[in-house]
């Protein structure tokens, strides 16, 4: 487990990370969600001992990353936002290095490596100086190293960013390999749909605060009553968003541009009474749109910020 | 799960890093070569011809002193990597792995002077041979030497990638402390006819230091070497390693905010 109790980083006077107490639990994949600057990637610094914290504590397996660096480093596998690795060296060469100096063993050492650039589709130009290589296959190589690494807490700051679709699906599925064997994954990210997508809870950050921490449906499901109806009418009609809001579910209504955004709890039911009331006062309902919370809605509730 | 590597592992896989970059840099070795073979065999041989009246032969003086200019030079270059690899974030990385940072200066300074080594182990032999003393226990005690000056050189440069942060001041910087160290000293000329000012400043230069012992080392007929000597040159290795690794720490955690 990994424990972080009132953490703040600051660097001289930023508080880059704020008062952040938070736990993340064995064997889970816990999304670290935020903007970039939120402080995700100082919060996993302090993890990884490369910080100490200006306060607080962060205790890893219950060892102190502040007393006891060295073993907390040995659990430890991080795959950067951008890739940190000599790029006059090649791809072989850099996972080699890695896996010595993180204690993979011998034996196994050279097998995982070809597997994994074997995964990544990487066995052709993994003898190639990695500075030529594209961004993509760049950042490739760096989720490579922890995934030859398999620690026992794997963090991976945005893993799939510069990658196509079928390599993020892949990174997906090695991630939830990983986590299958044992690992503990934190995935720092911005982008929801993998949040989502890989995460059993989610950490949401912003302005280096931790504003929420749940599983993606608990947090979606906080905002229920929040559905929002969407209807593209032919011409809008002033005082329809009054006449909506007589109905008691309808919390919010408003005009933007020619579409009727309605706010309201379980839009799904009332879905069809919507559709009468609005043509009963003469609207022309050209299109509708039922939109539930998604994690977008979630961070955006509760940072008053949106992701992208 | 992966088992904690050992301490003199993690030092063997730190130097390696350092090999491993130079041998994908073999430029970087022919030009110092080529520089090194110009100065000895074309500007000491023009410069004793000049020097021929001094009671001294300087072709050999200038020799020995070439080798310690030379590793001083390659030593500083360590300081420009670790300045490259903060700005490029590979600090990060390096420091997130399992061994402390004590640890990792102590690698990097040692990887900065093993690649020095490197460089100049044929230069010292050639050195050897022209002065007349290819002896294999000479030249692996002034290698020695060597290796130890080039430890501190690398941790004084790793001391000024610590403490400067912009990358034109830190080129500035390093070009100055080379000089200085080369200049000042008795590397390349004899104490004795350095401006009277210098003088003192260079009987206390590990570069002089270093020169000397090889000197005594390979030229013991002409040259001798003092306890001072070692003294000045542990002492050097000592402060400047502990400066390194104190710089580092403040560095990293005085950081950059990201």
């Amino acid at each position: 487990m990994i424990e972080f109790k009132d953490v703040t980083k600051s660097f001289k006077n930023v508080d880059a990370v704020k008062g952040v107490t938070c736990e993340i639990r064995d064997r889970e994949v816990f999304g670290l969600l935020g903007p970039n600057g939120a402080g995700k990637t100082t919060l996993i610094m302090t993890m990884a001992t490369v910080y100490n914290p200006t306060r607080g504590e962060v205790f890893v397996e219950g060892h102190s990353a502040s007393a006891e660096p060295d073993k907390v480093k040995a659990l430890i596998g991080i795959s950067f936002q951008d890739p940190k690795y000599d790029r006059i060296l090649s791809a072989r060469e850099i996972l080699e290095w890695h896996a010595k100096v993180t204690g993979v063993e011998k034996g196994v050492r050279e097998k995982r490596i070809d597997e994994v650039l074997a995964k990544f589709g990487l066995t052709g130009e993994a003898r190639k100086r990695t500075w030529t290589l594209s961004g993509g296959t760049k950042k490739k190589i760096e989720n490579a190293k922890v995934f030859v690494q398999r620690p026992k807490i794997a963090v991976f700051d945005e893993p799939t960013a510069y990658l196509d679709v079928p390599s993020r699906l892949m990174v997906w599925d090695m991630i939830d390999e990983l986590r299958d064997e044992g690992s503990t994954v934190v995935l720092a990210t911005n982008m929801m749909d993998e949040a989502d997508r890989m995460s059993d809870r989610v950490g949401i950050m912003s302005r280096g605060e931790m504003v929420r921490v749940g599983e993606p449906a608990a947090l979606k499901g906080s905002l229920r009553g929040r559905d929002v109806i969407e209807m593209k009418l032919g011409v809008p009609i002033p005082e329809l968003p009054g006449e909506v809001s007589k109905v008691e579910e309808v919390k919010e209504a408003r005009f933007e541009g020619d579409v009727l955004k309605i706010v309201l709890s379980n839009g799904r039911g009332l879905l069809p009474h919507m559709i009468n009331v609005v043509t009963a006062k003469g609207g022309t309902v050209q299109s509708v749109n039922l939109k539930e919370p998604s994690l977008e809605d979630v961070f955006l509730y509760y940072t008053g910020m949106k992701l992208s | 799960m992966s088992a904690k590597p050992s301490t003199l592992s993690v030092i063997r896989w730190l130097v390696e890093r350092d090999l491993r970059t130079l041998v994908k840099s073999p430029f970087i070795i022919i030009n110092r070569t080529i520089f090194f073979l110009i100065q000895l065999f074309v500007f000491a041989v023009l410069v004793s011809r000049l020097a021929s009246s001094l009671d001294f032969n300087y072709f050999d003086f200038y020799s020995v002193g070439l080798v310690v200019s030379t590793i001083t030079s390659i030593a500083f270059i360590i300081g420009e990597d670790l300045f490259e690899e903060e700005e490029l974030g590979l600090l990060d990385y390096l420091l997130s792995l399992p061994f402390g940072h004590s640890l990792f200066v102590l690698g990097r300074a040692l990887g900065g002077a093993v690649r020095g080594l490197i460089y100049v182990t044929p230069m010292m032999v050639l050195v050897a041979y022209v002065d007349g003393n290819l002896s294999p226990v000479g030249i692996a005690g002034s290698l020695v030497v060597i290796f130890i000056l080039a430890t501190g050189i690398s941790g004084l440069s790793i001391t000024l990638a610590m403490l400067i942060r912009n990358a034109n001041r830190f080129d500035i910087t390093i070009a100055l402390a080379e000089l200085a160290t080369v200049r000042v000293s008795a590397a390349i000329y004899p104490l004795f006819y350095m401006p009277g000012v210098l003088q003192p400043v260079a009987s206390y230069s590990p570069v002089t230091s270093a020169s000397n012992v090889v000197r005594a080392i390979i030229l013991p007929a002409s040259y001798s070497s003092g306890v001072y000597d070692w003294v000045i040159l542990l002492l050097f290795v000592g402060i400047f390693f502990g400066l390194g690794s104190a710089f580092l720490f403040r560095k990293i955690e005085g950081g950059k905010f990201e």
